[in-house]
């Protein structure tokens, strides 16, 4: 069969640039832990935990997530519609204005332009960047699906196409502010609304940024690396369907017991219950496809990372849905636990599966073999131990922090001072820099063994090349 | 059908997509900011304020400090009376946070008086010895800029008077820092103190047992305005043996708020006798 | 019954249908080897 002269170029820039913030991400992650336990390491007014923390997450969900979505999506989507890239113009100048805005992003940040709002901390200008770029790729995107060659759809493209849309209402909702200089704003809602819209927001970007395209990443390189089918076609199907219609319910659960409307509340406790079943829907779906194929896990680097990745989610889907139950709310939220939540998500879930997409791109985009498998499972190791020792150091953490602030005394008074909870965290924040340390050794083991195999791997042999 | 079709496809997506959102999170504005929520004593925030509120965005305060008390025992306790949606109405964007690395501090306003909060921000851990919170000396070296303030008040629709903004002359981004700290929580009126009842006879006199864990307590909860050896500095020397007991219990227990002494109820009776004890029995001087 | 009640069931009524529809739809056997066809596809692009 002749191949349409896809467009592999784009995708190529994409990975090495979304690798370099990913690695970014991870450092100031690493500074920003060892802050905590030693505030001497902040330097104001630029390099404050204050400031830097909004750096890291953005690095991470913008720099790292949603560029190596942009390499990921150009595959994937050239691929299963069996024909090139719409515009490579437009795809190349997506490329410089997300660089151009992930640097502003970053020095604006420093500077102290922010919005406050969780994940979406960038000023208007800044925000009117993001804008452009989300339209010229789902642009790029929908064109290269309406002139395919494949007449039906696969799941992937359903997740890709959904993100599109998702991304696009949200962040123009929460983005409404008014400027009252260039680089400052005030939100258009007040209080208690303008916290409802931001967790409506801030659920759903996690919806929409880092579940639905990891999920679209999952389904197109889990049969890839087996080279076996995915189990049903149709289970991801009403999977899709119900994923997306029960997500957008659900941010309220970031605002249990403050004064939010209650019965908002309630709506999000119940469909954060309901969400457990599409959620797993997927994980079974991965499983199974899996039947037969378990010697894999021995065999295959790359099913290692995707099995793994899918495991987290699993995790992730039923830790959040008992997160947003009021009663278990009351004891954890806004203690430690809730970053060791999140970290199984970003470091063990999103990051495993962009990982071996990565792996299984690059030496298909270089032409060469992968520099060293050993290295690969080296990396892997080093990133699944420094995941684990985060969040489970922080889970016990946020066990025994939330034990100590909600102590009573017989005579009804608190039991500790709010110092003497705090430097009870000392020991346990340690041993989350340490595993944010081992979780870094393995990027840059990652990136070593990338960099060998596009300047010295061995030339491919024929059945490895795209 | 939808599965050959991306462009009814992207339709039939969104559609799903925002009846979750039309009924969370657009429909709720019918019921929050109304005047069913209005609080009478709640009033915008003073140009002064407001600039201490930028510099506390700026600095990503939020990052570390939640500014909501939930109903829950513990919380009311530990920060006082449960924030209602009344009091954020003039909160763009509002600042609830996500963590408590530090305490909350929506109920913060007038617990400290205005030396604490200069000090702690210059320097916490003179405060609070292990407190990891960076320090934020250099406020003091931001003046304002009035100009700038007066048009964040107009886009905000907040009353000020030209002379709110000329008295912004000179003064610094610490001066309105600690305006906004002042300012949090403090729209509805104090809850009454718990009362201290029962005739407040010490329960151990001068035991030693006692004015040791005093000692500690009040190392970790006095001496930063008190000074180490009760000398005084933000608050006032305090000498032993001349107070009485209740009184004295008293004092610790409720606070004095207009002076700046804050209330330590949330310690609970038996370690407030024990302060009592150390602070009116201690052999020092 | 008051008017929101009506509402209220009569939406959630309504979209538990959409959902039975979607179901049948997908897991029907005249649908069965299309709706599965895609997987198959994806593999075969080399």
């Amino acid at each position: 069969m002749e191949t349409p002269p896809y467009n592999y170029a784009i995708v190529r820039s994409f990975i090495v640039w979304s690798i370099l913030w990913g690695v970014v991400a991870v450092l100031v992650g690493v500074l920003i832990s060892f802050q905590l336990v030693e505030p001497a390491l902040n330097l104001p007014p630029y390099l404050t935990y204050g400031r830097l923390r909004p750096l890291h997450t953005n690095a991470g969900i913008y720099g790292w997530g949603i560029g190596s979505f942009f390499a990921l999506f150009y595959y994937m989507v050239q691929r299963l519609c069996r024909t090139p890239l719409w515009s490579d113009g437009l795809a190349r100048f997506q490329l410089w204005l997300f660089n151009a805005t992930i640097i502003t992003a970053a020095v604006t940040l420093l500077l102290g332009y922010t919005t406050s709002k969780e994940y979406h901390e960038l000023e208007w200008p800044v925000d009117i960047m993001v804008v452009v770029l989300w339209v010229v790729f789902s642009v790029n995107i929908i064109m290269t699906i309406v002139r395919r060659r494949e007449e039906q759809m696969y799941i992937s493209l359903w997740y890709m196409m959904a993100a599109l849309v998702g991304v696009a209402v949200l962040y123009l909702v929460n983005a409404a502010e008014v400027p009252v200089s260039l680089f400052k704003s005030y939100s258009a809602y007040a209080g208690t609304n303008d916290a409802n819209v931001q967790w409506w927001f801030g659920h759903n970007a996690v919806a929409m940024v880092l579940t639905a395209p990891p999920l679209a990443v999952f389904y197109y390189f889990l049969p890839k690396s087996t080279g076996v089918p995915i189990f049903s076609h149709r289970i991801s199907i009403i999977a899709f369907w119900s994923l997306v219609f029960m997500y957008l319910w659900t941010g309220a659960h970031h605002l249990l017991w403050t004064p939010v409307p209650d019965w908002v509340q309630t709506l999000a406790m119940a469909f954060s219950i309901m969400l457990i079943a599409p959620s797993w829907g997927s994980v079974f779906n991965g499983y199974l496809s899996m039947n037969g194929q378990w010697h894999q896990m021995r065999e295959n680097y790359l099913v290692k990372f995707l099995i793994l990745g899918i495991t987290f989610y699993g995790l992730q889907t039923l830790q959040g849905p008992s997160q947003a139950i009021r009663t278990f709310s009351a004891f954890i939220h806004y203690t430690e636990w809730v970053p060791g939540h999140v970290h199984m998500g970003a470091m063990g879930w999103v990051s495993m599966v962009l990982f071996a997409a990565i792996y299984y791109l690059v030496p298909r985009l270089y032409d060469r073999e992968l520099y060293s498998i050993p290295l690969a499972n080296l990396h892997f190791w080093l990133v699944l131990i420094g995941q684990l020792v985060y969040s489970v150091s922080m889970w016990i953490a946020g066990l025994q922090q939330a034990g100590m602030w909600h102590a009573l005394n017989s005579d009804g008074s608190l039991t500790y001072t709010f110092m003497e909870t705090l430097v009870e965290m000392y020991p346990y924040w340690w041993i989350r820099a340490i595993g944010g340390v081992i979780y870094l050794a393995g990027v840059l083991v990652f990136i070593y063994n990338l960099v060998r195999t596009a300047r010295s791997g061995k030339p491919a042999a024929d059945a490895v090349a795209a | 059908m939808w599965e050959k079709k991306p462009v009814l496809f992207l339709l039939l997506a969104t559609l799903a997509i925002l009846v979750g959102t039309i009924v969370t999170m657009v429909i709720p504005f019918a019921w929050v900011n109304t005047e069913a929520d209005r609080i009478a004593t709640v009033t915008p925030y003073t140009p002064l304020q407001q600039a201490g509120r930028d510099v506390y965005i700026r600095e990503g305060c939020n990052n570390c400090h939640s500014q909501t008390v939930r109903p829950l025992v513990a919380d009311v306790l530990r920060y006082g009376e449960y924030s209602k949606s009344g009091e954020f109405v003039y909160d763009r964007p509002f600042l609830w946070g996500s963590r408590r690395t530090g305490p909350d501090l929506a109920r913060l306003g007038g617990k400290y008086p205005d030396a604490w909060h200069t000090q702690h921000m210059e320097a916490p851990t003179s405060m609070i010895p292990k407190s990891n919170m960076p320090a934020y000396a250099f406020l003091n070296q931001n003046p304002l800029d009035p100009g700038y303030i007066r048009k964040c008040m107009k886009v905000l629709g907040f009353p000020y008077t030209e002379a709110d903004i000329a008295a912004l002359n000179g003064k610094t981004e610490m001066d309105a820092m600690v305006a906004y700290l002042q300012k949090l929580g403090t729209g509805i009126p104090k809850a009454a103190a718990a009362a201290v009842v029962g005739d407040l006879k010490n329960p151990f006199p001068k035991d030693p047992g006692s004015m040791q864990a005093g000692q500690q307590l009040f190392a970790q909860n006095c001496a930063a305005c008190h000074g180490s050896h009760g000398e005084g500095g933000i608050g006032p020397e305090l000498e032993p043996e001349s107070y009485q007991d209740a009184d004295l219990f008293k004092t610790i227990y409720n606070g004095i708020t207009d002076n700046g002494m804050p209330s330590f109820a949330a310690l609970g009776s038996t370690k407030v006798w024990q302060l009592t004890n150390f602070v009116n029995y201690r052999k020092e001087h | 019954m008051d008017w929101a009640s009506v509402l209220y069931l009569g939406v959630t009524g309504g979209l538990l249908a959409v959902f039975i529809l979607i179901v049948l739809r997908t897991c029907g056997k005249r649908n069965r080897s299309r709706l599965e066809e895609p997987k198959h596809r994806m593999l075969d692009d080399d």
